[in-house]
C-alpha cells in the first residue's frame, strides 16, 4: 500500500489576537534536554561528570540557562552528578547549534584518553524576533485574525451567530465558523481559473446581501449560492472590482495578467472617468463631495476629487491605501504602508485636511511586507495581509483606529 | 600574483549607489543586465564541465524546471510534480505531473518527456511513464529521491536537436555561448509569469569591466570574486550567501601505508586556514574541518579546522621518509596559485614536502566543490561524485547518521577540507526583491525593476 505523502498546505493555523512574535517560539527544552540527558548516561554511564553548554545557535541567554537547567535536571535523573572538572570522570560539552532546519543540541563525551564520543538531539522550532506596537494619540490597533503558510489575499468577517470568516486564497476559498474559542474550518471551495495566476496575486472577497459573497482574481469572478450547502462559481471576467467594501461605491477595471487596477473606472467620480494605472485606492467623504485618492504604478499619489486629478511626487506612502472610518480627528483617515525597503513594513494613519497628507498616528510595526490592505465592508476597519519574515506565514490582521482623548 | 588592492579600490565605487528604490507592489516590465566573470558554455544541464556549476545551475533555472524543488530549510516541494507517493520499502516512487505544463515551445510535458529525461541523467534509474505520472523504481532504498530530483541536473528538458527546451520561466533569445545569454519572461510560464520581461547576461567579463559598467548604469548586477565578499558584505547593495563551495585538498589516491596516513594528517594539521581566509581570501569564506558548512549541519564545529603545527611536525617525525607530493590546481585561477602557494609554505613549517605540478595527475588537488542541495545527505552524495570518491554510507536519515557518514569519510584522509567560500553580487538599488538565498540561488522570477514599465 503505497504512503501518500501529503503535500496539500498545511492546515491553517488559528490564532486570534496574538501578537505575531509569539507564534515560533519554541519553548518546550524539557522534552530535548531528557533525550540529550538519556544519550549522554547511556555513553557516560551514571557517575561524576563536568558539564560545559555553550551557545553557538540564536537562542537567548535566558533560554540557555533553562536549557542548561533542564539538562542538569535529567542528566541527575539518570544518576548522572554533575562536578567540577577536577572530580569528574568524563567531561560532557554541550553546544546548543542550529541549522537549516532546527536547532541542533550537539554533546562531546570525554572519557579519558579516547576520541571524544558525539550525541545530538534535532529541536523542533525557529525563534522570532519580538514585534512591538506604537502608542501613540491616535493609535492603531492590529489584532490577528488568521495565520496561513499560503497567501492569504482577503479576509472577510461576517457577525452573525455564529460568526463566519471567508478567507480567500490562490486556489480555494475557506470557510471557518467560530466555535469552542476559535475559528474552526467548516468549508474549502476551489477557485476554478483556466491561466496561470501573476505573480503578485491580489484578490478581494465582497460580502453581499442576496448572496454570501463575491471573490474577485485576475481575469476571475466567482460567485458564492445563497445557501448551505454552499458552492461557488467561478468563470473568468474582466467585471470592474469593487474599491470599498460596497458593491455599490466606485469600481475599477483590474488587469487580468497583472497586479495593478488598470485605471478605468465605473461609473467614474463626477467628470473623472479614469486613474492612472494605480494599485490601491481610498475615498476620503468630504460635505459636498468625496475626494479619491490613488496610490498609482508609478509612485506617486493622485487626488481625484471629480474635477481635477492632482500628483503628489513628494511623499512616503507605499501601493497600498485603504481609507477607515473613526471617531476621531476629521472622521476618516488613509491607512497607508511604508515605502521603505526592507523584510518589514509599516501601516499609518493619515489625513488630508487640505491637500497634503498629514500623518496622524504612530506606525503599526510588522514583521513582514504587508502584500494586502483592503477596506473592510463597514469601513470601520481595514484588512492588512503581512507576509512575516520570522514564521514565513501569511498573517491577516484587522486594522482598526483607537481614539485616545 | 593576482592584484588584490586593484578591485578593493574599484569595489569602493559600488558604495556610491543611485538612489533607494521605493519598497512598493512589485513593478512588471524592465530588463535585468547582469555581468559576471564565470561563464557558462552550454545551456545542457548534464553538461559537467561549466567551471562555476553554481552560477551555471542558476542560469539553467531560468530556462528549465525540476519536478521537485527545495524550499530555504531544505523540504520538498511540489514544482513540475503536483504530488508524489512513495512505497513503504523507499524504493518506489510516483510522481504526478502538474496538468496542463507547457515547454517554452508550446508542446505539453508528458510523462514520456520525464522519463527520458531523468533516465539520461541517471542511467542506474528505472523511470518508467504512466498516463499522468512517472515512476522511480530504484535497487535500494532512497528515502531522499525528491530532493535529488530538485538538484539541477534532473531538470527537464526536451531536446529540439541540440537545443533544450525548458519549462522554465524564461524561453532563450539568444545564446552565444560562454559570452551572452538573453532571455525573455514567458507569459504563460505554469508558475506564473515573472515581473521582469527580459534578462541579459554578460559573461566572462572582469570584475574591473562588470564594475565600471556598474557604475555607468549598465550592469545592475555583477559577480563579485570571493576574495571580496567580505567587503561587498559591508556594502549595502552587494549581497552574499552563505558559504557554499568547498575548497579542498584531494588526494589521487586512497592511504597507501600507515606513514602514508600519517603524513597526509600531518598535512591536514599543518594548515593554517584562518591565514589563508584571513589574508588571500580577505575573509570571504570561513576555514572548514568538514566537508559540509556549519551553517547546513549545524556539527561543523566538530570538525577541528585550526591549525597545529607542533602535532603536525610530532607526526612527520613519525614518518622515517616523507613523500614529494606534486600539487595540481583545477583551472588556471590566480587565486587558487596564491592559495596553493600558502599551504606549500605551511607543509615545508611542518617538514612536508609539497610542490605545485602541471602534470595531469598530480598526487594531491586544489579544488573547488560547490554545494549543490539544500537537503545536507544529497549535498553530501554530491559531494562525493564531485569528488570522485565513494558515496557516503548513511545509517539513517538523521543528523546523527549524516554526522557519521561524513565523519567516515573525512577519516579515510582521502580529502582534506580548508575552506568554505561565499558567492557575492552587487545588486543595484532598483533591482527590488532580490533575495538572499541562504545556498546562493537566484530567483529571479520574483525580481522587478523600480524603473521598470507596467
Amino acid at each position: 500500500m503505497p504512503i501518500a505523502v501529503a503535500f496539500a498546505r498545511a492546515a491553517c493555523l488559528f490564532l486570534l489576537a496574538l501578537p505575531p512574535a509569539s507564534m515560533a517560539r519554541a519553548g518546550d527544552w524539557q522534552t530535548p534536554a531528557s533525550q540529550l540527558a538519556q544519550k549522554i548516561a547511556a555513553i557516560a554511564g551514571p557517575g561524576a561528570v563536568s558539564m560545559t553548554v555553550l551557545n553557538r545557535s540564536s537562542l537567548t541567554p535566558d533560554e540557555v540557562e533553562k536549557i542548561q537547567n533542564a539538562l542538569l535536571r535529567e542528566l541527575a535523573s539518570f544518576g548522572v552528578q554533575p562536578v567540577a572538572s577536577d572530580q569528574a570522570a568524563a567531561t560532557v560539552a554541550v553546544s546548543l547549534s542550529e541549522n537549516v532546519h532546527s536547532y541542533l543540541w550537539v554533546a562531546e563525551i570525554h572519557q579519558g584518553t579516547s576520541e571524544p564520543v558525539v550525541a545530538m538531539v534535532t529541536v523542533a522550532g525557529r525563534p522570532a524576533g519580538a514585534g512591538e506596537r506604537p502608542s501613540a494619540p491616535l493609535t492603531i490597533q492590529p489584532s490577528l485574525l488568521w495565520s496561513d503558510e499560503n497567501r492569504i489575499l482577503d479576509v472577510a468577517v461576517m457577525n452573525g451567530n455564529p460568526p463566519t470568516m471567508i478567507v480567500l486564497e490562490s486556489e480555494k476559498i475557506a470557510l471557518l465558523r467560530w466555535d469552542k474559542g476559535g475559528w474552526q474550518p467548516e468549508q474549502a471551495l476551489s477557485v476554478a481559473h483556466v491561466r496561470p495566476w501573476p505573480r503578485d496575486l491580489r484578490g478581494r472577497i465582497i460580502l453581499s446581501k442576496d448572496h454570501l459573497f463575491d471573490a474577485y482574481l485576475p481575469g476571475v469572478y466567482c460567485r458564492s449560492t445563497a445557501t448551505s450547502p454552499l458552492s461557488v462559481a467561478c468563470d473568468d471576467s474582466d467585471d470592474p472590482w469593487p474599491l470599498t467594501g460596497n458593491q455599490r461605491d466606485l469600481s475599477a477595471f483590474f488587469s487580468a495578467a497583472r497586479n495593478f487596477f488598470t485605471g478605468a473606472l465605473s461609473p467614474g467620480i463626477r467628470k473623472n472617468t479614469a486613474a492612472p494605472p494605480f494599485f490601491s485606492a481610498a475615498p476620503l467623504p468630504r460635505d459636498q463631495y468625496t475626494l479619491w485618492v490613488f496610490a498609482a504604478v508609478d509612485g506617486h499619489l493622485h487626488l481625484l476629487d471629480g474635477l481635477t486629478d492632482q500628483a503628489l511626487t513628494e511623499q512616503s506612502w507605499g501601493s497600498d491605501i485603504a481609507s477607515v472610518r473613526s471617531r476621531c480627528g476629521l472622521g476618516w483617515q488613509i491607512l497607508a504602508t511604508s515605502n521603505e525597503p526592507g523584510p518589514t513594513d509599516e501601516v499609518r494613519a493619515f489625513e488630508i485636511p487640505d491637500r497634503e497628507p498629514v500623518p496622524v498616528s504612530s506606525p503599526a510595526k510588522f514583521e513582514g511586507r504587508i502584500t494586502a490592505l483592503w477596506p473592510e465592508s463597514d469601513s470601520t476597519s481595514v484588512i492588512a495581509v503581512s507576509h512575516s519574515s520570522a514564521t514565513d506565514h501569511y498573517e491577516a490582521y484587522r486594522l482598526s483606529i483607537a481614539c485616545v482623548p | 600574483m593576482k592584484l588584490i588592492g586593484f578591485p578593493l579600490l574599484v569595489f569602493l565605487n559600488l558604495l556610491s549607489a543611485p538612489a533607494a528604490a521605493a519598497a512598493i507592489r512589485p513593478h512588471y516590465g524592465g530588463i535585468l543586465h547582469v555581468q559576471m566573470e564565470s561563464a557558462v558554455s552550454s545551456l545542457d544541464p548534464l553538461d559537467s564541465d561549466q567551471g562555476d556549476t553554481l552560477v551555471a545551475d542558476n542560469v539553467f533555472g531560468l530556462m528549465f524546471d525540476t519536478l521537485v524543488r527545495l524550499n530555504d530549510r531544505g523540504e520538498p516541494q511540489p514544482a513540475l510534480a503536483s504530488s508524489w507517493q512513495v512505497e513503504a520499502s523507499n524504493q518506489r516512487w510516483e510522481f504526478t505531473l502538474r496538468p496542463g505544463t507547457r515547454f517554452s515551445d508550446a508542446t505539453p510535458l508528458t510523462p514520456e518527456v520525464v522519463a527520458a529525461c531523468l533516465r539520461r541523467a541517471n542511467p542506474s534509474w528505472r523511470v518508467l511513464p504512466g498516463e499522468t505520472t512517472v515512476v522511480i523504481q530504484l535497487d535500494a532504498a532512497s528515502p531522499d529521491l525528491p530532493s535529488q530530483l530538485a538538484l539541477p541536473r534532473n531538470s527537464i528538458a526536451k531536446w529540439d536537436g541540440a537545443k533544450a527546451v525548458g519549462t522554465g520561466p524564461f524561453v532563450v533569445i539568444q545564446w552565444d555561448p560562454g559570452k551572452k545569454l538573453v532571455v525573455s519572461a514567458r507569459d504563460d510560464y505554469w508558475d506564473s509569469r515573472p515581473f521582469l520581461d527580459s534578462i541579459e547576461i554578460d559573461m566572462g567579463r572582469s570584475f574591473r569591466d562588470a564594475n565600471i559598467a556598474y557604475d555607468l548604469g549598465q550592469a545592475q548586477v555583477i559577480e563579485i570574486p570571493a576574495e571580496l565578499a567580505q567587503h561587498a558584505s559591508q556594502a549595502r547593495q552587494a549581497r552574499e550567501s552563505e558559504p557554499v563551495e568547498l575548497l579542498a585538498l584531494l588526494f589521487a589516491h586512497d592511504i597507501q601505508s600507515p606513514e602514508d596516513a600519517k603524513q597526509r594528517q600531518a598535512l591536514a594539521l599543518s594548515i593554517d586556514r584562518n591565514l589563508l581566509n584571513r589574508v588571500i581570501l580577505q575573509g570571504g569564506g570561513e576555514p572548514a574541518g568538514g566537508l559540509l558548512p556549519d551553517w547546513l549541519t549545524g556539527y561543523g564545529f566538530l570538525f577541528p579546522a585550526s591549525a597545529n603545527l607542533t602535532r603536525a611536525q610530532q607526526l612527520r617525525a613519525e614518518v622515517p621518509q616523507t613523500t614529494l607530493w606534486n600539487l595540481g590546481l583545477d583551472g588556471s585561477d590566480p587565486l587558487m596559485r596564491l592559495l596553493a602557494e600558502r599551504i606549500i609554505l605551511n607543509a615545508s613549517d611542518a617538514g612536508l614536502r609539497l610542490q605545485l605540478a602541471n602534470q595531469r595527475t598530480p598526487d594531491i588537488r586544489l579544488i573547488r566543490v560547490p554545494l549543490l542541495s539544500l537537503d545536507a545527505h544529497v549535498a553530501l552524495s554530491q559531494i562525493n561524485r564531485d569528488l570522485g570518491i565513494p558515496p557516503p554510507k548513511f545509517l539513517d536519515n538523521s543528523v546523527d547518521g549524516l554526522y557519521h557518514a561524513e565523519s567516515a569519510i573525512l577519516h579515510s584522509e582521502r580529502v582534506i577540507p580548508l575552506l568554505h567560500l561565499r558567492k557575492a553580487w552587487a545588486v543595484s538599488k532598483s533591482v527590488s526583491n532580490w533575495e538572499d538565498a541562504r545556498d546562493g540561488a537566484w530567483r529571479l522570477s520574483d525580481v522587478w525593476l523600480a524603473a521598470g514599465k507596467p
